[in-house]
Formats: C-alpha cells, sequence, structure tokens
C-alpha cells in the first residue's frame, strides 16, 4: 500500500481563484475569501492581497483598511465540497482507490499503479501538475499509510516515504493536533505534557482508550499501520458535470477559454478513470441574473460534437476554442457548466515504441475544421437509392453511423425497355445507376436555351428515361443523354418530357458534367 | 523525342553522363514522394513520376466537364488504399455520389468542406495540407488568390506531405505563384491534352494527350468491365451496358445533328 495525500490549502480561495489564468490573477485587484456572517473575517488571501498584508483570520473590516480595493468573496462551502469531489474525480484516472478525506484533502492509493504510470517519481510528478493544471494550490505527500500521508501534508512535509519502518520516526514530532481527533481528548493531553505525535504513540494503548482517546488511538494506530484501515472508495459520478464559478463577469470569450481548459482537465480525468472518449459535450455560460430573466433562459447552451471519441486535452481544447471563438456573448458570463452529454468506450493508448512517437498526436483535421467552420459545413456524401438523379445521393453528417442512414424506398423506374444491370455488379450497400452519371452535379439543371443553336453536339450515349416521384409531388419525366458540346465538354443533358416528348415539346437542360 | 536520343546515344556517352558532377537540363528534380497517375504518359513527364505529395499543384482548366476530375481519381483512390483521407474544399458543383462510388472512389475517405468565406477556405486547406491523416486536399477558390497565400500554402503542403491542389476554373487567371507544378488542361478531340505548364526540371513542350476512357479503373473495381474496355470502347465505362438501351435515332435532339 502506498497513500499520496493531495491537500489543497487555498481550497476556498482556489475555487473563485482557478478560473483565472495566473498571469491575469497578478495584475487583477486583490482576492480574498471571507467567513461571511456579522464579523466576517479573511479565510484566505491569494498573493497581492498578502503583499498588502492581508492575514488569514484578520477582520474584514482591517483587511479593507489595509487594501481599500480588496475583492471580497463569502465562503462557500457547497463549492468547497464540489471542487473536492471533481478533484478526487480526476484522480480516478491513476486508481479506482481515490477516497475523500474533507474538508480539504484527496487520498490516493497508488501502490498499484506504479508501474503502469512509470515509477513512483513520474506519478508524483504527475499528480503535482495536474494539481496545477486544474488550478489548485497543492500540497502532496506520499506514505505507506492513509493517515500518516494526511498528517504530513498537514504538517506541510512534502516527504516521499515508502517504508512502513520510517513512519514512527517521521511522525514522532508532529503536532497532535493536526489529527482529526476530538480536540477535548487533544487538550487534556497537552495539559499532561504530551502535545507530539510520538509522545503519544509512547503511552499505554488500553489506557488510553479507557480515557476516552479511542478515537485518537485509532488514529494513531492507521497512521502507524498497526491497524487495517479501510477506507470508502469515492465513486465517480456516471456523467461528467463540472461548474466553474467566475470570480468576476466575463464578456470575451478569449477570457472564457481558460476557464474552459480547468474544466477540460477534469472531464479528460474523469473519462480516462472510466476508458471512455467523449462524442459530444455541452458548454452553458451562465449570465447574470437580469440577463437570465430577460432572456428567458439560464444561460447560452454551446453544443460541440467530435467525429470520433476522445479524451486528450489539447485536442478537446483546441476544438473548444475554435468553437468558442465562433459565439457571440449576449452578455456578460458568471459561471460555465461543461457536461458530458455522449461518451463513447476508448481503448487505453498504445505507447509510443521511440521518443517522439507522442509528438506527432494532434488534434484530427476533422474535429478542427468543424469546430471552425461548423457541423454543417462538413460533410461526407453518399449514393442512395433512388431513381431521380437529384435525389440518388445524401450529404450526411460526419459521424460514420449517420452515413448510410435512411434512404428513401427507391421508385420503380417506368421506362419499360431498360435493362437489370447483373446483380453481381452492384454490392448490394452501394445501390449504383444503370447508366452514365457525371462526376458533377448541377445544383440546379440550367436550361441549354441559346447553347443548343452552336454546332456540332455530339449525342454518345442515350436516351435514359428516368420517370419517377410522382408521389411527393417531385415527379419527373425526363430522357438524359450524354452529350458533347461544341467547345469540347462532355455533359449530361436531359429533355423534360413532363408535358409529354411529342415533337416540339420538351425543354433540354444540362444536368452534369462528366468531369 | 526522349526515345530518340537514348537510341542514338552511344554506349560511352551514357558512361560519361552517369557521371554524378554531371547535371542535364533535362533531368527532373527529384521529388521526395509521389502517387502515379495511373496515366504512363503523364507519369513519364512529372517529376517523381506521378502526382507530388508534399506540394501544390495548380490545374488550369479551358472548360469544365474536359475530364478534369477522371485526371485525378486513380491517384486519389491509390491515396484512399493508404487510408488518408482526402478533401474537396468549395467545390464549385455538386461532387456527385453515385458517379465518384462507381469510380472507385472509397466516400468514406472524401470529405466535402463548404466555407462561408475566401478566408474561412483559406484556412481549411491550410489545415487539410498539414494535417497528417489528409492525403489530398483540393481546393477551387473564389476569386484571385495573392502571391503571398500560394506561398504559404505551399509551405503547408511541403511540411504536412499532402498532395494539394488549387483548381482554377475557366476564366480565373493563373497566376505565377508558388505552386511547383502546373497544368493546363483542355479538350482534344474526345481526348485530354495535359500540357504541362511548370514543373521542377526542363520544359516539355508538347501536350500529353490521355484517353481517360481507357483509364486503369482504380483496384477492387477493375473486373468491373473487361469486356467494355478491350474493346476500347470510346464510350463512359458504363455505357458498355448501353446496348440494348440504347436506341439511336429514338431521342429526337432538336437542333442537334
Amino acid at each position: 500500500m502506498l497513500w499520496a495525500c493531495l491537500l489543497l490549502p487555498r481550497l476556498a480561495l482556489d475555487v473563485f481563484a482557478r478560473a483565472q489564468a495566473p498571469s491575469a490573477q497578478s495584475a487583477a485587484r486583490p482576492f480574498a475569501v471571507t467567513t461571511g456572517g456579522h464579523y466576517p473575517r479573511i479565510v484566505s488571501a491569494d498573493a497581492a492581497a498578502a503583499a498588502a498584508g492581508i492575514r488569514a483570520g484578520m477582520l474584514v473590516s482591517a483587511a479593507l483598511a489595509l487594501a481599500p480595493a480588496v475583492l471580497l468573496r463569502d465562503r462557500d462551502p457547497a463549492g468547497e465540497a464540489r471542487a473536492l469531489a471533481a478533484v478526487a474525480t480526476w484522480a480516478t484516472q491513476f486508481t479506482p482507490g481515490v477516497s475523500l478525506a474533507p474538508p480539504d484533502a484527496v487520498l490516493v492509493d497508488i501502490g498499484d499503479s506504479l508501474r503502469l504510470f512509470g515509477g513512483l517519481d513520474t506519478l508524483r510528478t504527475r499528480l503535482q501538475q495536474g494539481a496545477a493544471a486544474l488550478g489548485y494550490a497543492a500540497r502532496l505527500a506520499i506514505a505507506p499509510t492513509a493517515v500518516a500521508a494526511l498528517l504530513l501534508a498537514r504538517a506541510g512535509h512534502a516527504d516521499t516515504m515508502v517504508r512502513v519502518e520510517a513512519l514512527p520516526a517521521a511522525l514522532a514530532p508532529l503536532p497532535l493536533a493536526l489529527t482529526d481527533a476530538d480536540p477535548g481528548i487533544v487538550a487534556t493531553l497537552a495539559a499532561a505534557g504530551i502535545t507530539t505525535f510520538g509522545a503519544a504513540s509512547s503511552l499505554p494503548r488500553a489506557g488510553l482508550a479507557r480515557r476516552g482517546g479511542a478515537p485518537l488511538l485509532a488514529t494513531l494506530e492507521h497512521a502507524l499501520g498497526v491497524r487495517a484501515d479501510p477506507r470508502p472508495r469515492f465513486v465517480p459520478p456516471q456523467r461528467y458535470a463540472g461548474r466553474l464559478e467566475l470570480p468576476a463577469p466575463v464578456d470575451a470569450t478569449e477570457a472564457l477559454a481558460f476557464a474552459v481548459q480547468r474544466l477540460v482537465v477534469e472531464l479528460a480525468g474523469w473519462l480516462l478513470g472510466r476508458g471512455l472518449g467523449v462524442l459530444e459535450l455541452a458548454l452553458t455560460l451562465e449570465h447574470e441574473h437580469h440577463l437570465r430573466r430577460h432572456l428567458g433562459t439560464p444561460g447560452s447552451l454551446v453544443r460541440f460534437a467530435l467525429a470520433a471519441p476522445a479524451r486528450e486535452v489539447p485536442h478537446l481544447l483546441a476544438v473548444l476554442r475554435e468553437r468558442l471563438a465562433r459565439v457571440t456573448l449576449p452578455g456578460p458570463v458568471e459561471a460555465i457548466v461543461l457536461e458530458s452529454t455522449l461518451c463513447a468506450p476508448l481503448a487505453g493508448r498504445n505507447l509510443g515504441l521511440l521518443p517522439g512517437d507522442h509528438d506527432r498526436a494532434t488534434v484530427p483535421l476533422l474535429d478542427r475544421l468543424r469546430a471552425r467552420l461548423g457541423e454543417d459545413a462538413v460533410t461526407r456524401i453518399a449514393p442512395c437509392a433512388e431513381h431521380r438523379p437529384e435525389r440518388a445521393w445524401t450529404g450526411a453528417g460526419l459521424r460514420p453511423a449517420a452515413g448510410n442512414a435512411a434512404a428513401p424506398r427507391s421508385g420503380k423506374k417506368s421506362a419499360p425497355r431498360l435493362p437489370r444491370r447483373a446483380a453481381a455488379d452492384t454490392s448490394p450497400s452501394l445501390p449504383l445507376p444503370a447508366g452514365p452519371r457525371p462526376l458533377w452535379l448541377l445544383a440546379e439543371p440550367e436550361p441549354l436555351g441559346a447553347r443548343l443553336a452552336a454546332r456540332p453536339w455530339v449525342l454518345q450515349d442515350g436516351p435514359e428515361r428516368i420517370e419517377s416521384g410522382w408521389w411527393d409531388g417531385r415527379d419527373v419525366r425526363r430522357d438524359y443523354f450524354v452529350a458533347e458540346s461544341p467547345a469540347g465538354e462532355r455533359v449530361w443533358i436531359y429533355r423534360d418530357g413532363r408535358h409529354g416528348f411529342g415533337e416540339g415539346d420538351g425543354e433540354w437542360f444540362v444536368h452534369g458534367l462528366f468531369a | 523525342m526522349n526515345a530518340l536520343s537514348s537510341s542514338l546515344r552511344s554506349s560511352s556517352l551514357d558512361a560519361v553522363l552517369a557521371h554524378p558532377a554531371i547535371w542535364r537540363g533535362g533531368d527532373c528534380a527529384p521529388e521526395p514522394a509521389a502517387v502515379p497517375t495511373g496515366f504512363a504518359a503523364l507519369d513519364a513527364v512529372l517529376p517523381g513520376g506521378g502526382w507530388p505529395q508534399a506540394a501544390l499543384t495548380e490545374m488550369l482548366l479551358a472548360r469544365e466537364g474536359i475530364g478534369e476530375l477522371r485526371l485525378v481519381l486513380p491517384g486519389l483512390a491509390r491515396l484512399q488504399a493508404d487510408e488518408r483521407d482526402v478533401i474537396w474544399i468549395a467545390p464549385p458543383h455538386l461532387p456527385y455520389a453515385p458517379a465518384l462510388a462507381a469510380a472507385g472512389l472509397d466516400l468514406r475517405r472524401l470529405v466535402i468542406v463548404r466555407p462561408a468565406a475566401t478566408a474561412d477556405a483559406l484556412w481549411a486547406f491550410e489545415q487539410a495540407l498539414r494535417a497528417p491523416e489528409c492525403g489530398a486536399a483540393f481546393l477551387w477558390p473564389q476569386g484571385v488568390l495573392d502571391d503571398r497565400a500560394t506561398r504559404r500554402l505551399q509551405v503547408a503542403a511541403r511540411e504536412g506531405g499532402s498532395w494539394g491542389v488549387l483548381w482554377r476554373r475557366p476564366g480565373q487567371p493563373g497566376i505565377a505563384g508558388a505552386a511547383p507544378l502546373r497544368l493546363a488542361l483542355a479538350p482534344a478531340a474526345q481526348q485530354l491534352a495535359v500540357h504541362v505548364v511548370k514543373r521542377r526540371g526542363g520544359e516539355v513542350a508538347r501536350p500529353v494527350l490521355l484517353d481517360l476512357d481507357l483509364a486503369p479503373t482504380p483496384s477492387g473495381r477493375s473486373d468491373k468491365d473487361p469486356a467494355g474496355a478491350a474493346a476500347g470502347d470510346r464510350g463512359p465505362p458504363a455505357a458498355a451496358h448501353a446496348g440494348p438501351r440504347c436506341a439511336p435515332g429514338r431521342g429526337s435532339l432538336r437542333g442537334i445533328p
């Protein structure tokens, strides 16, 4: 067993501040979080506020006297609990053995994941960098027991300890006040001169338990690895929904992109933990109260779709950025919510054999094109079973399943002497027409009109009569020919026979080019 | 002409010319990679023996509907068989799926992009050229591209290893851009005349005449119509089946002899 404790000492502050880039934070006003209530006190202050002399525990009035421009927010305990759960969700990518240690720590059982993630040092770095990417100041301690890791992190020892034998010596100097034990018993022991972990653990255990220190004794034994310490596992949610409040309303999409990045890192952790890739995302931009009422909706909804399941942070970010750049905001945004609406299983990626194999991994082209140009601008085409040429194809979206969606039932060719093509020629999935078809089809047939007067036109193939569609009001009755124009183009022309094919009837149209 | 000169060349001259220090004006610069076009006569005049795999090609069309797409389809099918995508940006007409499928193109690997603005089209073209999964990207630009844009696209094609084609529709002027290969296509009595206007290497004075209907059908469909191909039928591939259906003289084409 090896536990990593990710302690978030500035959680109260970071739940607000992480929506802003660190560079923007330093340039902005000093920021602090208060307890709220009648005599609010400072809970946590950012670097700029600390530089102005604002400390935790200070009265807000004193803080305002020191820095009149300080931006104050009331503490949001529910938001902190959500944030802690989000960090735990993110950590499930490393191991399923994640448990919460409220109010501000997450315990991760990394003992079985060392080999998969390339050793302790690599995993430690990934945890550290991950916490930073999520936007939290984190203190990471690694110890053979969960409680020991938690205590070391609280004591500020960002240590890595692998052997159980080293625990008593390492824990001995830690003050008892760091444990979650009842303050009463800690005070009682302190009155007896017992303030450190080492002194308490050398007391006779039976006596300590009889004097009301049973929970403390359990903590001591859990920490030293003497007693088993089963912990409830954190269960990640079925679908991802992350909410991020912005410290100040934002009305530029570029500023939103950074906040979105924080949520995307969370999302990627959740996806990796569940072995999924995301196909569709929904980003809700929540507006200010009066604008919300004015618009009648809680916020602007921005939907994203990807061509294939994905969970790489750079990939998702690139798509989201391009898509966000096209959004026009009706007003300032107060909070953003990122939700996974559709996911699909995605197998783990193979590791590269050679160094640099991963450098080539970029955002798939089609996702980039769709994000910037819109879903409708990027299509695939497919033939479908229909005799009318303009309906014998479909432009489908990029999802492979949609490509052969619901081809309309084929009509019946009514021209009597059309030979059926040999069955072997057309595969069942590809209903190809019998006659010659042009590679370019004109969107609208063009009347030949005066061009007919020029000579010589040469008929090369035809006529192929197509008569179909009387049931849906778009009936056609045409005789198609392949013709070579005087200029040398080979075109697909037809004679419109809706009013009969008699002499002098029917106009001529160009419908395609044999390009 | 080449065949003539090679037959006249003596073997001792061959030995001299084989010296690595001698470079002849008629030689083509080596292309890193090229995709065979499917037309031996065209491969012979293209540097590297096919469509350049990391460069921009500019196609100037005398008219539309002269076989310009049939010229490139074998190359595209070959790229698709290599599991690379083909991307057409802002095509002037509807690419007709039944005909493209019949011609052997894998429609699952063909993506049609219709950007709203010219700037978006150029952006999409550049992205496609740079993407490793994209084998060929075609752009039918609206209006005139400036020299800087084509140079940028040429760099993108070179770095991305994609075959980029800029199509000039009839009436659109070609410019002395950065595309290292420029072909002018014109109809010539049932054939397609491909004039190599510019290439890396010596000039090609005479246009290459291609009979597109005799083009090798792409792999997988080659057994489709052996009789028609062997008979040298001039009609489109499916025309070999047209015998019983086609009733010459029955369709009275007013005004057409």
